[in-house]
């Protein structure tokens, strides 16, 4: 399989936070999540790759073996930052010019037509309201649309979800596969979120990080069969405890996060074992590294 | 292709298990081409790796063959054989019932009664 980006021992170092050491690889042709809580380094990381912000150390290597964010490089990537994107005085026109300037691969045509497709004023329909007079979801839309307007390889994309109601966001995950699809495997998306949820279908990687580091990996369908939740009445919770990693209980039932190889053993004792969905995983992943870093703290 | 986004069935053996169905029947002929794995994936809004795991499957079950840069291809299928394993699951199951059938005393026209009304029902 072949990677977008590779990166080998990265770091940044901030005097209150650090950022890795990272080893990762972003599959080419897939969508991969970033999944964290807030103040996991998600924004830190894409902007080290994006090269809006340098590296303190490590290596990171860019499709062909470009081993620095150069103009090149940038220009096939489209970044979608959380915020201030652009200046707030300006509306979808000034947008276009400046975007149009700045990139040779940006479509006016094709801004437009994502703008109506996201219910936007664009520069050629409509009032021309200035940024500074939109919601954050419309921001979020805008901004978007600026990025999918553009001829790119790979779209890095922060907290995208985060502000758009449930059906843009379906209609964002939509627009995540048209990608994928139209690029036939040499089209790449990596998204950060703090939740997943009803992005579930539009991530085929993920990549979970808790405090600066990453603390798993891997394709969805991989983990999925890696890891299972373990459900019962709390009758039976001792003789399963010491299968689960994470535990959630109360005087009725519990559950847990267990490896799915102790699904025999849990499923004997009678309590019941599923296949996490994307959303469960993502909870009870980062409650087991946040629970360690706490007792590594304590230590 | 009918997916159920809640199912216990995860959704890459329900889509294989569609497919399977319909190379064995013949409704989708050897030497044709599956759908691309990333335009099923838009066309049912799922993941693409989803839909690669389906693929992956059936490659490895013989009825397609991954073709670099071209897709997935169905194989020449051999319908007798194929039939001759189903006959040979169908026995194997029948026993099993017929021994489920002894324990718990169920005469055989019980078990003949029992299956011409489980027929029925779907």
């Amino acid at each position: 399989m072949k990677n977008s980006i590779t990166a080998a021992g990265l770091t940044k170092n901030y005097k209150t936070f650090t950022l890795g050491e990272l080893n990762f690889e972003i599959p080419k042709g897939f969508a991969t999540a970033l999944i964290g809580s807030n103040g996991a380094g998600k924004t830190t990381l894409l902007d080290v790759l994006c090269g809006i912000i340098s590296k303190s150390g490590g290596e990171v290597t860019y499709f062909n073996g470009e081993t620095d964010a150069t103009p090149s490089v940038k220009e096939k990537i489209g970044y979608c930052a959380a915020q201030a994107l652009f200046p707030v005085e300006w509306s979808t026109k000034e947008i276009a010019l400046s975007c149009e300037a700045a990139f040779s691969n940006f479509s006016r045509e094709k801004f437009a037509e994502i703008c109506a497709e996201m219910d936007i004023e664009s520069e050629l329909k409509g009032k021309k309201k200035p940024l500074s007079k939109m919601s954050d979801g419309n921001k979020m839309r805008v901004y978007l649309a600026s990025v999918f307007a553009r001829d790119t390889e790979l779209l890095v994309l922060d907290e995208p979800g985060s502000n758009l109601d449930p059906l843009m966001r379906d209609r964002l995950c939509d627009r995540f596969r048209q990608y994928l699809d139209e690029g036939d495997g040499e089209k790449t998306i990596l998204f950060s979120t703090h939740n997943i949820s009803d992005m579930e279908n539009a991530a085929d990687y993920v990549i979970f990080m808790s405090n600066g580091k990453i603390v798993e990996k891997g394709f969805v369908e991989d983990l999925k069969e890696k890891y299972i939740i373990v459900r019962d009445d709390i009758a039976t919770y001792e003789r399963t405890k010491q299968y689960l990693l994470t535990k959630s209980k109360n005087a009725t039932v519990y559950s847990g996060l267990s490896l799915a190889e102790n699904r025999n053993a849990v499923e004997e004792i009678g309590a019941a074992a599923e296949i996490p969905t994307l959303q469960q995983l993502s909870i009870e992943i980062l409650k087991l590294y946040e629970a360690k870093e706490k007792e590594r703290n304590q230590a | 292709m009918k997916i159920l986004q809640n199912s216990d069935i995860p959704i890459y053996k329900q889509i294989s298990t569609q497919f399977r169905e319909d190379i064995m029947n013949g409704i989708i002929p050897e030497g044709e081409y599956l759908p691309s794995i990333r335009g099923l994936a838009r066309d049912l809004k799922i993941s693409v790796i989803t839909t690669m795991k389906a693929y992956e499957e059936l490659a490895a079950e013989g009825l397609v063959s991954a073709v670099q840069g071209k897709g997935y291809i169905v194989n020449p299928q051999d319908r007798e054989m194929i039939k001759e394993q189903h006959l040979r699951q169908l026995e194997q199951h029948l026993l099993n019932a017929l021994e489920s059938a002894r324990i718990a005393g169920v005469t055989t026209e019980e078990i003949i009664d029992m299956i011409k009304m489980l027929s029925s029902i779907d």
